[in-house]
């Protein structure tokens, strides 16, 4: 009997907590930009009861896409900046409508797949379909594989990339990937225009060939900025690596970023450059100034990242998806779909222009006088045609990666195997 | 006394019954009882087993409801919804077998209790209680756990408990089956005092000698009817017929006992905390009965335990059949035809929630294949039930069986040739009809050889059906005694630890 | 009272708890603005809109079964087994460990797949087992134990995908390399559920039915749940069952962990346990432990979990709504039991 009362009130927590979860939508009222939208979209299929099984509900002049977005769609990082595209779509491209499900992970949707959700999508009438993460690369494969009359973006994706290592022929599908290597750099740079103690700290997710390329980048972008604007001897840059396991933490499983990013601090490192999709390198560098210690942060993913602590925040360099993903939803209802990888670096002439840039950099409150110009001029450089990955570079190990003179190939960055020489941390 | 948390403050209450109906299933267990008990007096309640006397009580202290009728308590309808409302009327009962917290301290069962303040004065509650039992001459230990009282004292503490919570009716049922002559001393002169203060004293017991020394007035119950009232002084016989409907008398002695030794006990040392038993060796012989003797905690569980591989002895010996079996678990002791029959039956008898064919089923050694044979079991539960007097069906739940038809239940579930059976209190709660009949099932069974081994706290039952007797004080063991020269007084100074050195010339000081 | 009579009663009771959590969750969705009828409309649609969705539901329904049904057998003994998802988890794992071994070999796929099938469920029943072992001889309780025994699963099953399983070169959340696909269990044509796992979970049931309700062993197992000390006393020994009844359990969550693995992703992958065996702890409670409510409680549950995707997507509610119509549904019957003991009158 003690047993059973005691379920009962687990049980009710555990409603308790479930409400409180499907409340939020309300209690956050978020799409402003479709304010009607929770009210009209109801209606909608009433008017067809019949239909939604048999044939898509849209009306034919009408351009449904939908979007699975691997985390919550208001979650003011990865998965928000594709929410936010998708929205940039509808109000820049006449006749489109979004459909969307977020949270499209085998934890949060127990006993589905991405593949799986996707078709609930075409059920709803979508004809484009855009898979967010690299997680889902084998439903989005098979999803495009099974529906070939769908259109399929994948974003971060390399299968359709005839140069890539798992080149397949889609015709369907297109990859895309912000070119975020120059956000590192920049981020890189900014971090090396900084430092009082000259040691920059990284901190890192999960290591695999993306995370390794981007915190290569942010490291070539702080040694050049380091080594030419404020001449210094590389020797003397410490740029330190600690990869947590994974993009958030996970108590018990990843190492704690609160505590990485407090190593950091102790050992010396006055930046901290985040690899990870939450804030807590700019939590701990706040905490650290305020008590008389004074450390920046650079965080990562969403273009409003900063507000969290503006006043140790240098800058964030952000994903803007927006119109690339209008481009390729305009192709699809016009019947000139091209099947491509397209891996777009920042539109040179304003990093910043929504409307082109496929990646950004946005200067946070944090930065300093001195250093605006120099930055300024590194991205200038950039877009001049500064090649960072050239050599004579060295893998961490010491082998040789490029000579003198030689410029790295895509491929070769995008897979790269290993570290640069003149980073710490692990490489496997 | 203080009583903080009463619904209406009084110091006596009438108590008064009208037309209460209650049935359980096919079982009509109170039909149209109409009694009116008066403050200030001992009422005895009589019945044999499965009369109705408990489900009344159990309407009156608000375990159950009843079907119809109702409760007037000086002359005000009321409705008792639970115990905890009996209690706000003040009225506490003390059951068969008493519910308490077992992982707690004495104290903290006493605190638990109480809804006063948040916080629970300790001080304050163990001054009470000290003076409390001092009242009443018990001397429980307020720091003791609970489980590690006997029956005896756990029911002492109840009383105390209901007391302390204000109660101004107490219902006792069966309070004087397993404790000691010593104890239920105590308890009378202290249901006196009380009586005397004005409380009203409900006493539930199947016990003739019981009743008549306490109770001024009593209601016999029979088969769920009130079959009268009769005022003291009694007249014996005029209550046994109330009772039964009919005069019995009490089986007649035989001694059994045959030459094989089937259970020996060598030096056998065993402790189960605060105590120890030393150097006890026994013989014990086919077809023997054997009481042992004493008060409540005075061993006698502990040796009869050890003799069934459920408390592993320190050292020395058991050897059933010749066979050693002294670190052997219990279920060996099963294998080799030990069986026992625990005192608490729904904890350790007795599996509440199956019903009794499902209990036949496991009991039984026939029939064991992957598949349960339904139909077999049924049909010998019923067999079982017929043979037994069980008054229940094989699909009820053991649990809703009253007291006497438990223990039959327990009875009949013991296998068939056994070379020993060991007993905690075999009639404890069973009228005479049933307590004849269980030892008349058990003698047919001495006589095929199978030998008893069994504890009780009725000295009168030792006398009658033990062929040797041992006598336990504070863990000291007697060497056996015959049972057919051996009084009654004899026996009643031994348990209380006099009279040692006379009879048995020993040279320890107790 | 006649036995149908109270029958009746019972079910109206569960009925009315059914009622009841409907019309809670009504009044959630009123407060965020939405029509409860369109969405429990849709969610029927959701999930039984075409034989798609159709299938999809049974995906989740067999797993859910075959997780419950091994509850069944240690809620039988008295025991609360959280370290369920645990043991899901350590059958899939110990099913993609089995196969990788094979996968080069010439061995026939069947094969193949039916001995990695047989190690997932003895992964699970190894890891049932130590939560039986901590409880019977180490005194842990079944609930702590459980829970970190899952925590560790968890830990060793990321810490597999990320490390010695990961895929060449990335590692990934979304598990490990996926099996050549002669190695998936095989399914209808164009259908995600697989003839095998239903036929298995069919199975699961008729076997967890007739072991409690008709052998030897069921009830002995009964005993020991309802009276330790009383079935210890009438010769059952009551740690062998305990344990045996962990290790029933544990055989029927790996084989959903095995079923995850071998019929559904294909691969090994983070929350591989789906969270079933917290579900299946819920229905357990809500069908009172009685095996013959399992397979339709266990097919509704999952209709909800498939037909609640239509929510976020066409009302932009929160799918999890769908949790609380289950959890609240849980609470109600419960609530409802305990009015219904009330109104009987106790026994």
């Amino acid at each position: 009997m003690k047993k059973k009362f005691a379920w009962t009130v687990i049980a009710l927590l555990m409603v308790m907590a479930l409400v409180l979860s499907a409340c939020q939508p309300a209690a956050e009222p978020v799409a402003p930009q479709e304010p009607a939208a929770p009210v009209e979209e109801p209606v909608a299929p009433v008017e067809e009861p019949a239909a939604p099984a048999e044939e898509p509900a849209a009306p034919a002049e009408e351009f449904i896409f939908g979007l699975l977005l691997v985390g919550p769609y208001n979650d003011k990082g990865y998965s928000q900046a594709h929410y936010e595209a998708g929205e940039y779509v509808v109000a820049n491209v006449p006749g489109t409508k979004m459909i969307y499900l977020d949270k499209v992970n085998t934890a949060d949707r127990p006993g589905t797949t991405a593949a799986q959700l996707g078709e609930e999508l075409i059920q709803q009438g979508a004809k484009l379909v855009v898979f967010n993460s690299d997680d889902m690369k084998d439903d989005a494969v098979e999803f495009t594989k099974n529906h070939p009359d769908i259109f399929v973006i994948h974003a971060s994706g390399d299968t359709v990339w005839t140069e890539g290592e798992n080149y397949q022929a889609l015709a369907n599908m297109a990859n895309l990937m912000g070119g975020m290597e120059y956000g590192k750099m920049i981020a890189g740079c900014d971090a090396a225009l900084h430092t009082q103690t000259g040691s920059i700290g990284y901190l890192g997710p999960l290591i695999n060939e993306e995370t390794r390329r981007l915190a290569s980048s942010a490291y070539l972008g702080a040694r050049y900025c380091w080594e030419n604007y404020l001449e210094k001897d590389p020797a003397d840059l410490s740029f330190r690596v600690t990869w947590i396991g994974f993009w958030f933490n996970i108590p018990g499983f990843t190492e704690d970023p609160t505590q990485v990013a407090n190593e950091f601090i102790n050992s010396g490192a006055d930046v901290i450059i985040s690899g990870i999709d939450t804030t807590e390198g700019l939590v701990e560098a706040r905490k650290a100034t305020s008590e008389g210690k004074q450390v920046f942060a650079i965080p990562y993913d969403f273009v409003g990242a900063c507000d969290e602590a503006p006043d140790v925040c240098l800058g964030v360099p952000y994903f803007n998806w927006g119109p690339s993903y209008a481009r390729y939803v305009i192709s699809a209802m016009e019947g000139t779909w091209k099947s491509a990888f397209e891996w777009m670096p920042p539109s040179w002439e304003d990093i910043n222009d929504h409307d082109k840039s496929a990646v950004g950099y946005l200067s946070g409150p944090a930065m300093s006088a001195d250093a605006k110009p120099l930055l300024d001029q590194f991205i200038a450089e950039l877009a001049g045609g500064l090649n960072l990955w050239s050599g004579p570079l060295n893998y961490q190990d010491g082998t040789e990666f490029l000579a003198e003179g030689q410029a790295a190939a895509d491929v070769e960055i995008w897979y790269l195997p290993q570290l640069l020489e003149g980073m710490e941390g692990r490489s496997e | 006394m203080s009583s903080p948390f009463l619904k209406i403050k009084r110091e006596k209450m009438n108590v008064e019954f009208k037309n209460i109906n209650k049935h359980f299933g096919p079982v009509h267990a109170n039909v149209d009882i109409n009694l009116s008990i008066k403050s200030g007096s001992i009422f005895g309640i009589l019945g044999e087993n499965g009369a109705g006397k408990s489900t009344l009580m159990k309407v009156l202290s608000g375990f159950i409801q009843p079907d119809s009728g109702e409760i007037l308590l000086d002359d005000k309808v009321v409705t008792i919804d639970s115990p905890a409302d009996a209690i706000n009327y003040g009225i506490g009962m003390l059951h068969q077998d008493p519910l308490d917290f077992p992982p707690m301290r004495l104290i903290e069962n006493f605190i638990v209790g109480q809804k006063g303040g948040l916080v629970p004065s300790y001080k304050s509650t163990m001054k009470d209680f000290e003076e409390l039992q001092k009242k009443f001459g018990f001397s429980l230990d307020p720091e003791a756990y609970v489980d590690t009282l006997t029956v005896g004292e756990r029911q002492q503490l109840e009383i105390l408990r209901l007391l302390w919570m204000g109660a101004n009716a107490l219902i006792l049922d069966e309070p004087t089956t397993g404790i000691s002559s010593l104890q239920k001393e105590k308890l009378f002169a202290a249901l006196k005092i009380l009586a005397e203060q004005g409380k009203t004293i409900i006493f539930v017991s199947h016990k003739l000698e019981d009743v008549e020394a306490l109770c001024s007035r009593v209601a016999i119950l029979r088969k769920g009817i009130l079959v009268g009232e009769v005022p003291a002084p009694f007249d014996s016989d005029e209550l046994v017929e109330m009772m039964f409907g009919k005069v019995i008398t009490l089986g007649e002695r035989n001694n059994l006992s045959q030459e094989k030794v089937v259970l020996e006990l060598k030096d056998l040392y065993v402790e189960q905390y605060p105590l120890r038993i030393e150097n006890v060796n026994f013989q014990l012989r086919a077809g023997e009965v054997i009481g042992l003797a004493g008060m409540e905690g005075s061993g006698q569980d502990i040796l009869l335990r050890a003799c069934v591989g459920l408390i592993r002895p320190i050292s020395g010996k058991v050897i059933v059949k010749e066979k050693d079996l002294s670190h052997k678990n219990y279920l060996e002791y099963m294998e080799n035809g030990v069986s026992f029959l625990p005192a608490s039956r729904l904890e350790e008898g007795l599996v509440p929630g199956l019903t009794l064919a499902e209990h036949f089923t496991i009991a039984g050694d026939e029939k064991k294949g992957l598949f349960i044979d339904k139909d077999y079991f049924k049909e010998k539960a019923e067999k079982m039930i017929d043979e037994y007097h069980i008054i229940g069906r094989p699909d009820l739940n053991v649990e809703s069986l009253s007291g006497g038809n438990q223990q039959r239940a327990a009875l009949s579930l013991l296998k068939n040739s056994l070379s020993i059976i060991l007993l905690e209190h075999p009639t404890r709660g069973l009228d005479i009809e049933s307590a004849i009949y269980m030892w008349g099932k058990l003698k047919e069974r001495c006589q095929q050889g199978t030998s008893i081994f069994f504890i009780s706290g009725d000295l009168e039952e030792i006398l009658q059906y033990s062929d040797r007797i041992l006598v336990f004080f504070s863990g000291h063991v007697s060497p056996p005694m015959d049972a057919s020269t051996t009084t009654l007084d004899q026996l009643g100074q031994l348990i209380g630890g006099k009279g040692w050195k006379q009879v048995f010339d020993t040279k320890e000081k107790l | 009272m006649n036995k149908s009579r109270t029958r009746s009663i019972s079910l109206l009771f569960q009925l009315g708890g059914l009622v009841f959590s409907l019309l809670f969750v009504s009044i959630i969705l009123i407060l965020v603005k939405s029509q409860p009828l369109e969405a429990f409309r849709l969610i029927w649609e959701g999930a039984t809109g075409n034989a798609t969705r159709i299938s999809s539901v049974l995906v989740v329904w067999v797993p859910l079964l075959l997780v419950t049904c091994g509850l069944l057998s240690t809620f039988t003994t008295g025991m609360w087994n959280i370290g369920i998802e645990g043991q899901i988890t350590v059958g899939a794992i110990f099913t993609t460990g089995v196969m990788r071994l094979f996968l080069e070999t010439s061995l026939s796929p069947v094969l193949v797949i039916t001995i990695s099938i047989l190690a997932g469920m003895i992964g699970g029943a190894i890891w049932a087992g130590l939560a039986g072992v901590l409880k019977t001889f180490g005194g842990v309780n079944e609930i702590f134990g459980g829970l970190g025994l899952n925590f560790i699963a968890t830990a060793l099953n990321i810490g597999l995908i990320f490390g010695a399983w990961s895929r060449p070169g990335v590692a990934s959340m979304s598990g490990t390399e996926p099996f050549p696909e002669q190695f998936w269990l095989p399914t209808f044509q164009n259908f995600r559920v697989s003839i095998w796992s239903i036929a298995f979970a069919i199975i699961g049931l008729v076997i967890i039915y007739f072991m409690l309700q008709g052998t030897h062993f069921g009830l002995r197992l009964k005993a020991v749940g309802k009276g330790m000390k009383s079935a210890f006393r009438m010769g059952i020994p009551t740690w062998q069952h305990m344990m045996l009844s962990f290790i029933i359990c544990g055989l029927f969550a790996g084989l959903a962990g095995a079923i995850q693995v071998t019929a559904v992703y294909h691969r090994l992958i983070p929350s591989i346990s789906s969270g079933y065996g917290f579900m299946g702890l819920m229905i357990a409670m809500l069908i009172n432990y009685q095996a013959i409510w399992l397979a339709p409680i266990a097919l509704f549950f999952a209709a909800l979990n498939i037909g609640g995707i239509q929510l976020p997507i066409v009302l932009k509610l929160d799918s999890s709504l769908t949790g609380v119509l289950q959890g609240s549904l849980v609470l109600f019957v419960m609530i409802s039991q305990g009015v219904k003991q009330k109104f009987l009158g106790r026994k």
